[in-house]
């Protein structure tokens, strides 16, 4: 078990990472998603031992990272939002550094990083130089060097920036297969349909809190109960007050510009009653749609911003 | 000590698969040798590297920067001249080892504190000439952007005034010249001794008085010297790794690994060290086929042992005292340039003039280049150099520590 308390950092007057906790299972895949400078990157800085907190611990099956460093650094693989890789040296010489400074030699390290090489998909291209792999093709290097003495937990960051959707895929499917090979996994995000579809559970990070966690459903659970309505056009604030007065169950929950959302108690007789009114045209509303509440909608509900900008 | 042996294994191995790198460093020194003897040896062929600079720009500054570039009188075999639009298919035609081009607006560029770029137009017929020109070109580049950054008001000015087309008014320019001066002087320590330096430089060729010393004995005199500086050159470049690494994450994923920050740095330090070592020896061996004499194999062994770990800490040491790879190439190459200056790597020891002397021995290239002139001319041995060694194996050990402490404290610190 993977157990973060109150972990802190500030550069300069920045607190990048402001007293955050959480706790990573064994044997999940644990999500950390929040948008650009949430601090997700110095988390794992502090978790993985390259960063010193201010203040807090890390604590990997029980032991402090920062009290038994070599021990704890053993139990992590570790793959960097940037791509740590030699290019002017072949994928299997970077491999076969890494391995060592884990202690792997002879044949334990040959099949170790044939394994690896397998597994990512680059075997065919292993002997040639890192400066000719295209930027998927480093990736995944990236993530074979994490995988390759084996570690019981995996940390990642942000594996999947800049490359196209199909090796997307490819690394999300070898994340899942290590994870079902028993690897606790921690891993951050700034894209909402991967934490969706990979995280057993998650928190959200934003400007260096944790605004909430748990499984996707109690995660969605706290946008509201029901549908959310949103509704767009050059309405005023006053109309659609107007409009909804009076019917049960029905609450603006935020006001933009030139839209509102609007939360809809489930299974009432709210949403009946809604439509033809605000689709009546005397109000200037254009267009209205229901969005079932997704981790966006979450977000949204948490911080009033969306997570993409 | 495991993990050490991976990254000194890892960084050795990046040389193996860079043969162009390693082939530069060594031919760089060649190269100077090879102009010095033909420059002051009697021997001299009918070979000339042939300089065409073609002033685009056309401002009273690059006037002056194509002058300079052309001025000298007698520079042996080196043969620069000043060239017009004809210049381009001269050097097509193979006539030139290279052109420089001072492209149109450089002036104003330079003095707006824009980049501003020389243009170098190299035969490509030729392999090690053009690519001596190069290497020289950049040197001075390096300094003329120092001075755009040190004297970068006083440049705004000079801009100014020279788009006004007006006369300039004499109170202004003595306001300036009084504050430029000042400017230097705080700088006067580094900047001018190559400078004045420079100019014994040619005039150091007395020893042509005589009829000429041999080729040979040029080479004997000169490539001591050059071999130091070619050493600078690899513990540069080996040393400058340190940065890249930490500028591309590197440094910080290696920690992510059980390397603790000291076994890291320790081990970059031997890494350095032998890369140093390796690259000087080959010169040395070079040297041997070129029939030198270097002296009694163990005191050129423990000498170089003593010059490498002296370069490698001086460079570490400097490249801790800057933040990113771009700053550190500049501050090396100035420092490497002029110690090679002051330090008898261009000039020899012999006649290096006396005033010198001071500055001089501070410079890692003064004792290796003074303990390896003692074995080859003066036929010493060990016993002869035990102050080369001790000085240099000193300094290096200290510079190494107080370098590899200093990058030590950053990565603690979180700057990584
Ligand atoms: N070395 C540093 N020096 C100064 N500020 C830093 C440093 N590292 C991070 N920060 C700041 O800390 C905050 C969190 O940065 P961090 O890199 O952890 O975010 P992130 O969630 O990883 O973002 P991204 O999705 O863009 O990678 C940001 O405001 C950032 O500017
Ligand atoms: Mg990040």
């Amino acid at each position: 078990m993977l157990t973060v308390q109150g972990l802190t950092r500030c550069f300069g007057q920045v607190r990048a990472v402001d007293g955050i906790s959480f706790e990573v299972r064994d044997g999940e895949i644990f999500g950390l998603l929040g948008p650009n400078g949430a601090g997700k990157t110095t988390t794992i800085s502090m978790i993985s031992g390259v960063l010193a907190p201010d203040a807090g611990q890390v604590l990997v099956d029980g032991v402090d990272i920062w009290e038994r460093p070599k021990q704890v650094k053993r139990m992590l693989g570790v793959v960097p939002q940037e791509v740590a890789v030699y290019e002017d040296l072949t994928g299997r010489d970077n491999l076969v550094f890494w391995a060592s400074l884990y202690g792997l030699k002879g044949a334990d390290r040959r099949r170790a990083i044939d394994e690896a090489l397998e597994r990512v998909g680059l075997a065919d291209r292993a002997d040639d130089r890192v400066r000719d792999y295209s930027g998927g093709m480093k990736r995944r290097l990236n993530l074979s060097m994490g995988l390759i003495h084996a570690p019981k937990f995996l940390l990642l960051d942000e594996p999947t920036v800049g490359i196209d959707p199909q090796a997307r895929l490819a690394i999300l499917d070898v994340v899942r297969e290590v994870a079902r090979g028993g690897t606790t996994v921690l891993y951050t995000t700034h894209y909402m349909d991967e934490a969706e579809k990979l995280c057993d559970r998650m928190a959200i990070i934003d400007r260096g809190e944790i605004l909430a966690s748990g499984t996707l459903d109690e995660l969605t659970r706290l946008a509201g109960e029901g549908d959310v309505l949103r509704v767009s056009g050059s309405f005023g604030a006053e109309d659609l007050r107007g409009k909804i007065a009076g019917i049960d169950g029905v609450e603006i929950s935020r006001i933009g510009d030139g839209f509102a959302l609007l939360s809809v108690v489930p299974e009432g007789p709210g949403l009946a009653q809604l439509l033809p009114r605000l689709l009546d045209g005397e109000a200037g509303i254009d267009d209205v749609s229901i969005q079932r509440s997704n981790l966006e909608s979450v977000f949204i509900a948490l911080t009033g911003r969306a997570l993409r900008d | 000590m495991r993990a050490m042996l991976a990254i000194i294994r890892r960084d050795l191995m990046r040389w193996r698969r860079n043969p162009g790198r390693l082939a530069l460093l060594l031919a760089l020194p060649l190269v100077l040798a090879g102009v010095f003897a033909l420059a002051f040896g009697s021997g001299g062929s009918g070979l000339s590297v042939r300089v065409l600079v073609l002033d685009e720009d056309d401002t009273p500054l690059s006037n002056l920067l194509a002058g300079a570039l052309g001025s000298q009188e007698d520079t042996g075999p080196l043969d620069v001249e000043i060239v017009g639009d004809e210049g381009r298919a001269m050097i097509e035609n193979g006539e030139a080892s290279a052109l420089v081009v001072i492209p149109e607006g450089f002036t104003d560029a330079f003095l707006a504190g824009r980049p501003a770029a020389l243009r170098l137009l190299k035969n490509p017929s030729q392999r090690f000439l053009p690519q001596a020109v190069e290497e020289a070109l950049r040197a001075g580049a390096v300094v003329l952007s120092q001075a755009s950054r040190t004297l970068r008001d006083e440049l705004d000015q000079f801009h100014e005034m020279l788009q006004a087309d007006a006369k300039p008014d004499p109170l202004v320019i003595g306001a300036m010249s009084t504050r430029i001066a000042e400017k230097l002087e705080t700088v006067a320590d580094y900047v001018f001794p190559p400078v004045i330096e420079l100019e014994v430089a040619s005039a150091g060729d007395g020893e042509s008085a005589d009829d000429g010393p041999t080729m040979q004995a040029v080479l004997a005199l000169m490539l001591p010297g050059l071999a130091v500086l070619s050493l600078l050159f690899f513990a540069q470049s080996a040393t400058r790794d340190v940065m890249e690494e930490r500028d591309r994450g590197l440094t910080r994923h290696l920690l992510t690994a059980p390397v603790s920050v000291g076994e890291y740095l320790l081990a970059k330090c031997v890494a350095v060290v032998i890369v140093s070592a390796l690259g000087f020896g080959l010169l040395i061996a070079l040297g041997v086929l070129a029939g030198i004499d270097w002296g009694p194999p163990v005191a050129v062994l423990a000498l170089l042992l003593a010059a490498a770990t002296a370069a490698s800490g001086l460079l570490l040491l400097l490249v801790s005292l800057t933040g990113s790879e771009m700053s550190a190439n500049a501050l090396t190459t100035i420092v490497v340039m002029v110690s090679a200056m002051v330090g008898g790597s261009f000039v020899p020891l012999p006649v290096l003039p006396a005033f010198l002397l001071p500055v001089s021995r501070l410079t890692v290239n003064y004792w290796a280049t003074h303990g390896f002139l003692t074995l080859i001319r003066d036929g010493g041995g060990l016993a002869d150099v035990t102050t080369e060694i001790a000085v240099l194996s000193t300094a290096g050990l200290a510079m190494l520590a107080l370098g590899a402490w200093r990058l030590a404290r950053r990565i603690r610190r979180g700057d990584v």
